[in-house]
């Protein structure tokens, strides 16, 4: 019997501060017991994001470059080094309670079994590398970034981004996911053929479904409405 | 005290670098409360109090890479006192009330009180401890069966240490068999200081009561547990070698007129006071004259103190089904020998029948034990603590002897002495078994038998 | 066919010949019980048997043939279709100083005594501080397509009375020596004989006069160090061959044979735990309020921390035993079964 889930799918791409900010409460009011489990999809703005692991010289774009091309650089609280999120990159982030003995590998593999799920209902072959990196690759690069941290010890926070038609010459800007020698890669170009968010989305949510045994309804509105009205804020 | 470890945040992430304290020593806490951030080389956390208290030790640097299960803090727990202790959770209280022995009564070392004592009653088995410290190894691996949890508590294990394959990961029987077959422990048994009483001396070193050491079993061997009984008499009897100097002296004794006498009385003897004759009534009528005139052997140590007893009170030690006891014969001093002899029958009697009172297994002040019967000639026992001497009465037996340079044919009987040369030295030791030869050969017990 | 018909039994008509110890001296369970009858007969002229078609006809699954021509109508008596009349026949008698051997011919019909039996013969001895060395024989139990009225495992309705021993034996052996010692006992018992084993299972059968089985005592069927199998009746032949299945796949099961139901012994079942920690019960009486209900509880009780698992059941559900072989198969516990419920204990 699946346990129930929401399922958040704020619109637009979702300002990262906002979005950092509105997971943060979820995962707190999660840790509270005040919600169920939940996986927020969305898009965000061109940003590259520093994981705790980062390296300043892993950020090969100077800051007003970055800018000028429209991005933003923040650094986090997850693990690992830098990452880029934008448009065409469907971005998942599950707040999951991991209980009092959480399993973060069996989390991780889990989400990457998600992942290669839904890239099998669309034809894409891909695979877990887990000698070299956490993630999904398509042989030497990656198609789905990982990155994850827990809220005391329990509560996932952060997630998956996998890249459908993102315009992969950002990556240029940064050694991804501290990987040098490795690159990256998207559904589009793996395939040949434009796949959108909109297209891979239900896959993923199904494949999330099935592997974690939840059955997803809708969140409030006033849930989703926290991502827009933060979105507004910021 | 609660020691915080380096969380396992799965089976495949082996260790753990600290970020950043959170919390720092002297901090006030609330249970859930972030203490320190982690990173590990899959996800970065911050690890939550799992009680409210004050942080009283950080064991670790920032930055610090450790294996996971490492003790990284400890926090005193809200209302216990705040002190530092080892990076070790204490033995659960029970475990060390448990094993322990029966608490030595004050009586003599070596003296069981036949009664008997119901074990005590095993400790109640702590799941929230053992629960507590065993990893997540699978979704399984938090179930511990009754069985799992008894053994672990048995043989002090830390079932954290262990690693289930059963399904699930549940930790099996045979998991933790297998870690008692090969030896292993995983944690130190809780090792139980018994103090015997009265020794007036160094506390002898008392055997660890938790056999934490596994079996170790051959094709045709049986382990059979102690009983109480068994353990009390181990205990003694280890605690007397340990806190007497013992010396041992022996002497032969001609008791062929003894012999003579009791097959020409012994029907009448019988008839009259309705118990046999055996030798041992006059031994000990021997013997309580030779105390008598050497009080220092009739004595026990009291710190710096030899004290010396006026009145003879004299142990017997008697086999029964449950093993050794020795009841005493209180006022042996004023008794003659019918009234030993009716003494040591009723006694015995009431030993085997487990009817003995504890009053009536303490107090000796000296000790004759009479292996003879089952044929030794020469014994060397252990003293009766706290007396400071223990004769030994064995086989009477027909031997080729010199008298008056001729080779004659006698009963002979070895009767020795085990002392405490802490009290007596040799001079005395054997002034006072030749005392006791003395009698013995020569006294008339005809007229103390009252025929 | 006829096999059916031979393992249903036949009252009145038809049963086949008891038949004899073979050759080389094996006896059938029915022989078992056969001789033990006779030979307490012999022994002692206060022992006499009554019941419906015993005499004349001799038995509905032959178990007293013969024995009128012995013993005469006086100690063989045909009685009436009335089962109530014959537990108090049996009653009545063992007061005055006999020692009476009811047979029912089956034991889904001692229900129509129920009141003698549970009211009368069970407390007695309590109530007038007379004995009453009467023994109730009669076949039970399932798996021979004799439908919901020639079927059932009465035990637990008359265990739950208390003051009456009962045994459920599962060899001839057995069943010979606990059925001398019931009639040599002074208090009510009922020996339950179960049908589908009356003819299937032959083995050498002690011929002393005096050989005796005690009463409630188990025995270990087969020496197991994983799971414990506790059963009785036919289930221990079921359970036999699934612990030989088992054994090719290297899972040891240990079967232990409770023999006597009511009182049973708790020591035997209790040491088979603690030497494999693992328990399954397995009973053909119903599954709830069955007699493995309280064997199941008394090793939660007793065991707790000698137990690596939980302790489980497996025992038909309560319905009527149905007459369709394959659903009468799913009703009753199967060797399949048996196997895959110590292999998910073994591996719990």
């Amino acid at each position: 019997m699946p346990r129930a889930a929401w399922l958040l799918r704020p619109p637009g791409p979702v300002p990262y501060d906002a979005a950092n900010a509105a997971m943060h409460r979820l995962a707190e009011r999660r840790l509270a017991g005040e919600i169920p489990d939940t996986l927020i999809l969305l898009e965000h703005p061109p940003v590259f994001t520093a994981g705790r692991r980062a390296k300043d010289d892993e950020l090969l774009w100077d800051p007003a470059s970055v800018q000028a091309r429209g991005g933003i650089v923040r650094k986090i609280d997850r693990g690992g080094s830098f990452t880029f999120h934008g448009p065409g990159q469907l971005v998942g982030y599950p707040i999951i309670d991991l209980g009092t003995t959480p399993d973060a590998g069996g989390y991780l593999r889990r989400l990457e079994d998600v992942v290669i799920g839904a890239c099998a209902e669309l034809g894409v072959s891909v695979d877990r590398r887990a000698e070299v990196q956490t993630g999904v690759w398509h042989g030497d690069d990656k198609v789905c970034a990982i990155g994850v941290r827990l809220l005391r010890a329990r509560v996932t926070l952060h997630g998956f981004a996998l890249n459908c038609d993102t315009d992969l010459s950002w990556f240029a800007g940064i050694v991804a996911c501290g990987l040098p020698d490795r690159g990256v890669t998207s559904l589009s170009e793996l395939t040949g053929r434009a796949i959108r968010v909109e297209a891979v989305r239900p896959s993923v949510e199904r494949a999330f479904a099935s592997r974690f045994d939840v059955a997803f309804e809708d969140a409030p509105d006033e849930i989703v409405e926290a991502f827009t009205v933060a979105a507004d804020v910021a | 005290m609660t020691s915080i470890q380096m969380p396992q945040l799965g089976e495949t992430i082996v260790e753990g670098t600290i970020l950043k304290w959170l919390k720092h020593e002297g901090d006030a806490v609330v249970r859930d409360e972030a203490l320190f951030e982690i990173s590990t080389d899959k996800v970065d956390t911050e690890v939550p109090s799992p009680v409210a208290g004050t942080v009283t030790k950080i064991l670790v640097d920032e930055g610090a890479t450790v294996p996971v299960g490492t003790i990284v803090m400890e926090v005193a727990e809200e209302g216990a006192p705040a002190v530092a202790a080892a990076p070790v959770a204490p033995a659960p209280a029970g475990a060390a009330a448990a094993d322990a022995p029966p608490a030595p009564a004050a009586e003599p070392v070596g003296v069981v009180v036949a009664s008997s004592i119901p074990a005590p009653a095993a400790p109640v088995s702590q799941p929230a401890h053992v629960a507590a410290s065993v990893p997540d190894r699978g979704p399984r691996s938090q179930i511990l069966s009754p069985l799992v949890r008894r053994l672990a508590r048995e043989h002090s294990l830390d079932l954290g240490q262990i690693a289930g394959t059963g399904t699930g990961g549940r930790i099996t029987k045979n998991d933790v068999l297998a870690v008692i077959a090969s030896g292993g422990t995983t944690a130190a048994p809780a090792v139980v200081t018994a103090t015997a009483p009265d020794l007036g001396t160094a506390e002898p070193a008392a055997p660890p009561a938790a056999a934490a050491q596994p079996i170790q079993l051959g094709v045709g061997d049986e382990a059979v547990p102690m009983t109480h009984i068994r353990r009390a008499i181990a205990e003694h009897m280890l605690a007397s070698t340990q806190a007497t100097a013992r010396a041992w002296t022996l002497v032969e004794v001609n008791v062929d007129h003894l012999v003579r006498l009791r097959e020409r009385v012994k029907d009448d003897f019988e008839r009259k006071h309705g118990v046999k004759l055996t030798y041992l009534p006059m031994v000990v009528r021997a013997t309580v004259d030779a105390l008598q005139a050497f009080p220092d052997v009739n004595a026990r140590l009291d710190g710096e103190n030899i004290v010396r007893h006026r009145l003879v009170n004299m142990g017997i030690a008697v086999s029964y089904d449950a093993g050794l006891i020795v009841p005493v014969i209180k006022g042996a001093d004023g008794m003659n020998t019918v009234g030993v002899a009716r003494a040591i029958a009723d006694l015995a009697a009431r030993a085997r029948a487990h009817q003995l009172t504890p009053d009536e297994v303490q107090g000796a002040t000296f000790t004759i034990t009479n292996p003879g019967p089952y044929g030794s000639v020469a014994s060397v026992p252990i003293i009766n603590q706290p007396n400071v001497g223990i004769l030994s009465f064995d086989a009477i037996v027909k031997r080729a002897v010199v008298v008056d340079d001729a080779i004659a044919i006698r009963s002979m009987v070895n009767i020795s002495m085990s002392w405490d040369h802490r009290v007596i030295d040799g001079e005395l030791a054997t002034r006072f078994l030749a005392r006791v030869r003395q009698n013995l050969e020569t006294w008339d017990f005809a007229e103390d038998l009252g025929l | 066919m006829s096999t059916q018909t031979v393992e249903s039994g036949a009252a009145g008509h038809g049963a086949e010949p008891r038949g004899k110890r073979d050759d080389d001296g094996q006896a059938t369970y029915l022989i078992a019980i056969a001789e033990a009858l006779w030979e307490e007969m012999e022994r002692d002229e206060r022992v006499y048997m009554l019941g419906e078609d015993i005499g004349v006809y001799g038995g509905a699954f032959k178990v007293t043939e013969g024995f009128i021509d012995r013993f005469g109508p006086d100690r063989v008596m045909d009685t009436p279709i009335a089962e109530e009349t014959i537990v108090g026949m049996a009653v009545g008698s063992a007061m005055e100083g006999l020692r009476p051997v009811a047979e029912f011919q089956y034991a889904d019909f001692m229900s129509s005594g129920f009141d003698e039996i549970t009211t009368v013969l069970s407390r007695y001895h309590y109530r007038a501080g007379v004995p009453l060395p009467v023994v109730l024989r009669a076949p039970s139990g399932g798996g021979v397509r004799a439908s919901s009225f020639h079927s059932i495992n009465p035990e637990p309705w008359y265990a739950y009375a208390g003051g009456i021993k009962i045994m459920c034996p599962a060899f001839p052996s057995d069943a010979k020596g606990l059925l001398k010692s019931a009639v040599r006992d002074d208090n009510p018992s009922m020996f339950l004989e179960h049908k589908w084993i009356y003819r299937r299972i032959k083995e050498q059968v002690p011929t002393e006069p005096d050989f005796l089985v005690p009463i409630s005592s188990a025995a270990v069927k087969r020496e197991g160090t994983d799971v414990s199998v506790i059963t009785y009746g036919a289930m221990v032949h079921k359970a036999l061959e699934a612990a030989e299945s088992l054994a090719q796949r290297g899972v040891s099961a240990e079967v232990v044979d409770l023999r006597t139901v009511y009182p049973y012994d708790e020591e035997t079942v209790l040491r088979s735990i603690e030497k494999t920690a693992h328990a399954l019960v397995l009973y053909e009486s119903y599954r709830f309020l069955g007699i493995g209900s309280e064997v199941a509880a008394m090793i939660a009780e007793k065991a707790f921390e000698h137990l690596d698992a939980p302790v489980v059941r497996l025992a038909p559900p309560n319905v009527p035993v149905p007459f369709s072989p394959p659903l009468e198969d799913a009703f009753l516990p199967q060797v399949a079964d048996i196997e895959a419920a110590v292999d998910r204990l073994a591996a719990w």
